[in-house]
């Protein structure tokens, strides 16, 4: 066999990776070996929060609804709202509840009071 | 981002805007500054997960409807009104009026004049007129329009824009000590499609609104 040198095969591949890290602190960002790993850790965790992202913005918008609800009535709270929803066969969800409070409060007071009755 | 973009050259035309109606002498017209500064508000994000790459940051973000939005008509006498009146009617044709719409199983509140990006209409080319069917809410500046679950006869038309892709993501599936690790990109297909109007919701009832 004809001896081979490996060339720029492995720099190519390793620019690509500092790109991806170049924002990432001190060593990391420096080290070619470190940048490996802390892209595995980077990649794995994005994958992982893109599933928790719909959870936690869910859990977001069930704390905004339930602070305007509570200033809409005594004894009146974000489950009795959803219950109250559901009755009336609304199909709003709890995204749009929370812009709704956000920028229209008028409005989800209206919304409120349509079903309470 | 588009919507970045979008709203920039909607503060030029603004701002252009509000330079001429300082020139004028009228009372009226200086509080149409105040309107459009609220329009041109950077969007917050709780766009839904149909632009989940691109984070929420995309959705419009409603005009208040507590002000009132005084539209006023500019006069036709004066030269400079001529000149004056092109630019000054952009503001006022805007409906106070926005929708809850129901697309491809995501809610997205919906302003006439704006855009959003849904998840991909099959049949649909460009320049196609659309119409979405499944409006659960309809609030105008005085009265909402509550769906029980749909507000009837109501429909939201739109125009797509634009078939595309959303950004790529890279779905990267890695077991610690296991040898076991998997690459993926994935782009997924949007469409981009702009509201042109809301009708159809005047005969159900109304509930007036709620004063804050």
């Amino acid at each position: 066999m004809t001896r081979i040198k490996r060339g720029y095969i492995a720099r190519r591949r390793r620019t690509k990776l500092r790109l991806f890290a170049s924002s990432f602190r001190g060593a990391h960002s420096r080290l070619t070996r470190t940048m490996t790993q802390q892209r595995i850790r980077a990649l794995v965790s994005a994958h992982r929060d893109r599933g928790k992202r719909k959870r936690d913005f869910r859990r977001l918008w069930i704390t905004r609804i339930n602070a305007v609800i509570h200033e809409a009535g005594v004894f009146y709270s974000y489950n009795r709202f959803i219950h109250n929803l559901y009755k009336k066969q609304l199909l709003l969800n709890r995204k749009i509840l929370a812009q709704i409070a956000l920028l229209n409060r008028s409005c989800l007071y209206t919304i409120s009071n349509e079903i309470k009755k | 981002m588009a919507s970045s973009s979008a709203t920039l050259s909607l503060c030029s035309a603004f701002s252009s805007h509000c330079n001429v109606a300082s020139r004028r002498s009228s009372v009226i017209l200086g509080s149409i500054s105040k309107p459009s500064v609220n329009l041109v508000k950077p969007v917050i994000g709780f766009l839904s997960p149909s632009t989940a790459s691109t984070s929420r940051p995309a959705f419009p973000v409603a005009p208040k409807f507590a002000e009132s939005v005084v539209e006023a008509k500019p006069e036709t006498t004066d030269v400079e009104a001529v000149v004056v009146s092109d630019v000054a009617e952009d503001k006022p044709k805007r409906e106070e009026i926005f929708a809850v719409v129901m697309v491809g199983g995501r809610q997205y509140i919906v302003f006439p004049g704006r855009y959003l990006y849904t998840q991909r209409l099959k049949d649909a080319n460009v320049d196609d007129q659309i119409v979405l069917n499944k409006v659960l809410l309809v609030g105008t500046k005085t009265h909402t329009y509550i769906g029980k679950p749909v507000v009837t006869n109501a429909t939201v038309h739109a125009v797509v824009e634009n078939q595309g892709l959303n950004d790529k993501v890279v779905v990267f599936k890695y077991k610690p000590k296991k040898k076991y690790r998997r690459n993926i990109g994935h782009r997924q297909p949007n469409t981009r499609i702009r509201i042109t109007g809301i009708t159809g919701y005047e005969e159900y009832p109304a509930s007036p609104n709620v004063a804050v």
